[in-house]
């Protein structure tokens, strides 16, 4: 049953009109209040609560109730509705609780390995220097050192730990290039909780190394056909199985608030740690901060603390894989309508049918047809731009970091870097870039050995 | 921890004159080591007559805290020395000199200090293992206090790295422009051509071929990283012609070469400089114990290969005789077996790799082939300030077999979370055995000295998971 989405419901503020037809996934809801919605998780038909009146855009982000100017929301069946109630109450007692504060940054400290430093990448800014000798001064922010070898490690720690304070015994998570499967699983071991993750057969195959850790770490880990999107609709369905016993780790900053919020304010310790540092460093903030975009945690979690910061600019970039034009891309905010996928309002890959596009990037991270829906805000205000770079522009600047400062980044990260190539000569001399290098590419060396990367 | 093996000067026994044991000399009781007299000749060694007991240093701290780590001419009671040809000499010597001018230097200890804090990552936790604390509780609730000095964060993935940045820089202050090193499985080489590329320094690593075949994804890694692999089909194919090529090397280009040497082995001033560079694990250590519980460590746990990990934790601790110092070797497929990589248990003293040192020899005085599942263990010699501390009583020295070193890597992730690399395994697997006999409440600190991601392939396949 094809439904449509009334989008002229929002105030006119989304772009054109879709069908949604027949899937197993999660589709584009309706908000008119009489329709039922299709398939919103999994293949049974569930009423979702609708919004009775129409969405009207603040400038401000409406934070408490998920909203980011029209983006976000809780789209999703009343069954998750009070569990996710129930999450976020636990969540801002969490928050205001210096005991679980204390434990947390512990945590962060000794078993993470916080702060992780600023570095001055001395050799990619003399690289980017022009014929004068002049150029920004390249700052790499590296969560790549963070325990398991990525930004991820931040959030599933302390949502761990709230899944603990809330007397859970399980976890389970959905993951797509492995690193917050294998973030999960350590946290789960040190915690005692039992632990399940959900990766699709195609991204297993992609990043073999982390599906063998996530093992070793105890994690039981289960295939789905496709990948991280995949994993995700069967991951909240297992969930919404074992709403008691069972905790939706969530990776990143998608999905029904407070998801999103939960996830952002636990990775803005980048950002905070970045600030501090930049005024011991230079006695100033950064004046671009530049981060690679799949869904979005490692971006907002740099850029969250500097939104209000006016003067400082905030850069995203997304894989656009084979090429904009081709079809085989991860480019969400850039080619990308509004919708709502996985309970929230954001931009997302769709077609003219509404049916959710398969992304493609080498960066297997970056693989998420949706984004942040606070990203979507930011974008939509102009406060945030964005910009793409190719598989091939992400796999030179891997290679050009490794030769530079001896440093392997994961290939998301490399999208970001890759953008410095544009960025850097219309930088006046002596602005200060930071790069948030949010993975190390030790997971990538096998895949890329195994393809028999060429330029060797 | 790829070390270097110098073929010219690994003698077998039966070329020294009218012996075939080369035996400890028997041990004076006062302090004063060195050798008044002893010749700064090309290859020398000692004739001794008697196997000397092991000293007991009865609890007096004098004895560490005065005593000269190395002495003057690189000697560690009768471990050590410069057993090279000629023509490395000058070289040392001049490593020496400038290692002694930088400790002064502040611009070279704050850049150091800088490069370790920004791009190593350092200083790296000390952190506080509840539930490995928890599953060696006894049943009435008392045990030890388990702690794990993180060098797995580290970049890189390991301790490697402090001594690899820390020669580069010396390197570099030495007008060095290419730097060369061997390799076994790959570790050190990838240390190395990480920090070659850090400084934009030619970087070489020597490879056996067989190890190349094997350990192919760190060759692609080195690679990745601008380093030449070159490939050595001599002799076995494995790491000790990989050594031997690479002093061939710097024999040939001293003048614009340094050699990064990856342990407390090999000639003097290499066992004192490595030491000193990853001395920073038990600077901090100290510091860590003190603010955490206000006193120090009681027990302090590492796996011995060659010995750089634990000589790094160790060495701040040295003299005081009230920490106790275990170190932990593989023991292969069982001590019985003739398959393992026990030096200080097994092995008689000899020299290898330009010092002398406890080492696996026949009687013949043929190196023999060392074997553990970490490729970072296996390693015929070990580090003669190991040999030292452990004829001194200072130090004590166990063992751990493969299945152990398998079990401990399980145990770990399983409750920890913390994949530690199969050569960390062998100290953890040590726990097993020490801490039933340990107080209430002593305070242990391992050092997991790296990360098991690149053992992930190898452990799958042993343990089945």
């Amino acid at each position: 049953m094809a439904c449509n989405m009334r989008t002229d419901l929002l105030a006119g503020h989304l772009i054109g009109k879709r069908r949604t037809g027949d899937a197993s996934v999660v589709r584009a809801v309706l908000v008119d209040r009489k329709t039922i919605v299709k398939n919103i998780l999994g293949s049974s038909n569930l009423i979702i609560r609708t919004l009775t009146k129409p969405q009207v855009e603040t400038v401000e982000r409406d934070v408490s109730k998920g909203r980011f100017g029209r983006f976000g929301g809780k789209y999703v069946p009343e069954s998750l509705m009070t569990c996710l109630g129930e999450l976020e109450a636990e969540f801002n007692s969490a928050l205001r609780d210096t005991e679980f504060q204390a434990e947390l940054a512990t945590a962060l400290r000794d078993y993470v390995g916080r702060e992780t430093p600023l570095y001055f990448a001395q050799r990619l800014t003399n690289y980017y220097k022009n014929s004068k000798g002049e150029g920004p001064d390249i700052y790499l922010k590296r969560e790549d050192l963070s325990h398991g070898g990525a930004h991820k490690i931040n959030n599933a720690i302390a949502q761990a730990m709230i899944a603990k304070r809330m007397g859970r015994k399980s976890v389970v998570a959905a993951t797509g290039a492995g690193q917050h499967g294998v973030a999960t699983a350590a946290a789960c071991a040190k915690l005692a909780l039992e632990c399940t993750v959900f990766m699709g057969t195609k991204d297993m195959e992609k990043q073999s190394s982390n599906l063998r850790l996530m093992k070793l770490l105890g994690a039981q880990v289960k295939s789905v056909g496709g990948n991280f999107k995949d994993a995700t609709s069967e991951a909240l369905r297992d969930w919404m199985g074992n709403l008691e016993s069972s905790y939706f780790l969530t990776g990143t900053v998608v999905g029904p608030h407070p998801l999103p919020s939960m996830v952002r304010e636990f990775q803005s310790v980048i950002g905070k740690e970045t600030r501090r540092q930049a005024m011991e460093r230079w006695g100033h903030k950064p004046d671009v901060l530049l981060a690679c975009v799949g869904s979005g945690s490692n971006a907002l979690g740099l850029f969250h603390e500097f939104v209000k910061d006016k003067d400082v600019r905030l850069i995203g970039v997304e894989g656009a894989g084979f090429g904009l034009e081709s079809g085989g891309h991860s480019a969400t905010l850039a080619r990308g309508d509004v919708g709502v996928y996985h309970g929230a309002m954001s931009y997302l890959l769709q077609d003219e049918e509404g049916q959710i596009v398969r992304p493609h990037s080498i960066g297997v991270g970056l693989e998420y047809p949706g984004v942040s829906p606070e990203l979507s805000f930011l974008k939509d205000t102009g406060r945030a731009e964005f910009y793409t770079a190719t598989d091939e522009e992400a796999l030179d600047a891997f290679q050009l970091l490794c030769r530079l400062e001896g440093i392997i980044p994961a290939l998301e990260a490399s999208h970001a870097l890759a953008f410095l190539n544009k960025l850097c000569p219309t930088l006046p001399g002596g602005t200060k870039v930071v790069v948030n290098c949010s993975g190390r590419g030790d997971k990538d060396v096998e895949t890329l050995f195994n393809h028999k990367f060429h330029s060797m | 921890m790829a070390i270097s093996t110098n073929h010219a000067t690994s003698l077998p026994k039966t070329c020294l004159p009218s012996f075939t044991a080369l035996k400890v000399p028997s041990k004076p009781k006062n302090i004063h080591l060195g050798r008044p007299g002893f010749k700064r000749s090309s290859i020398s060694c000692n004739v001794t007559e008697q196997i000397s007991t092991v000293c007991n240093m009865n609890g007096r701290e004098n004895d560490f805290t005065t005593l000269q780590r190395p002495d003057s001419v690189g000697r560690f009671g009768q471990f050590g020395g410069k057993y090279v040809p000629e023509t490395l000499l000058p070289a040392l010597t001049e490593l020496e000199q400038a290692f002694h001018s930088l400790a002064d230097d502040e611009d070279f200890q704050k850049e150091l200090g800088g490069i370790l804090r920004d791009y190593v990552g350092r200083e790296s936790p000390l952190y506080f293992a509840e539930r490995l604390t928890e599953h060696y509780r006894r049943p009435n609730g008392e045990g030890p206090h388990l702690y794990l000095k993180r060098e797995d964060l580290n970049h890189t993935g390991s301790h490697k790295i402090n001594n690899a940045i820390g020669q580069v820089l010396l390197a570099k202050r030495l007008g060095k422009k290419r730097i060369i090193a061997e390799t076994g499985a790959g570790q050190h080489g990838v240390a190395t051509a990480t920090v070659c590329a850090r400084f934009g320094l030619q970087c070489v690593v020597y490879m056996g071929a067989q190890d190349m075949e094997r350990q192919a994804l760190n060759v692609f890694r080195m690679r990745l990283l601008g380093a030449e692999v070159r490939g050595v089909h001599s002799g076995t194919a494995t790491l000790k012609d990989a050594t031997s090529e690479s002093i061939r090397d710097w024999v040939s280009n001293v003048e614009s070469t340094h050699y990064i040497l990856g342990s407390v082995a090999g000639p003097h001033p290499y066992p004192m400089m490595v030491r000193e560079f990853h001395a920073v694990i038990g600077k901090e250590t100290r510091r860590q114990a003190m603010e955490k519980w206000g006193g120090k460590p009681d027990v302090l746990l590492a796996c011995v290969g060659g010995g750089s990990n634990a000589m790094g934790l160790f060495h701040e601790f040295v003299g005081d005789s009230d920490v106790r110092l275990v170190g932990v070797e593989a023991a292969g497929h069982g001590l019985d077996s003739s398959k393992h990589a026990a030096t200080l248990t097994l092995g008689e003293v000899g020299v290898l790799h330009g010092a002398m040192s406890y080492l696996l020899q026949d009687d013949e005085g043929q190196i023999i082939e060392p074997h553990s599942i970490s490729a970072g263990l296996d390693y015929p010699g070990v580090g003669l300030e190991h040999s030292f501390l452990k004829e001194k009583g200072r130090a004590e020295y166990h063992s751990a077999t493969d299945e152990e070193a398998l079990e401990a890597f399980k145990r770990v992730s399983r409750l920890e979370g913390i994949i530690p690399a199969l050569e960390t395994s062998h100290a953890l697997a040590y726990l097993e055995k020490l801490c039933p006999s340990l107080p209430d409440k002593t305070k242990v600190v391992v050092s997991c000295s790296g990360r098991g991601d690149k053992d992930v392939h190898t452990a799958i396949k042993h343990l089945q998971v």
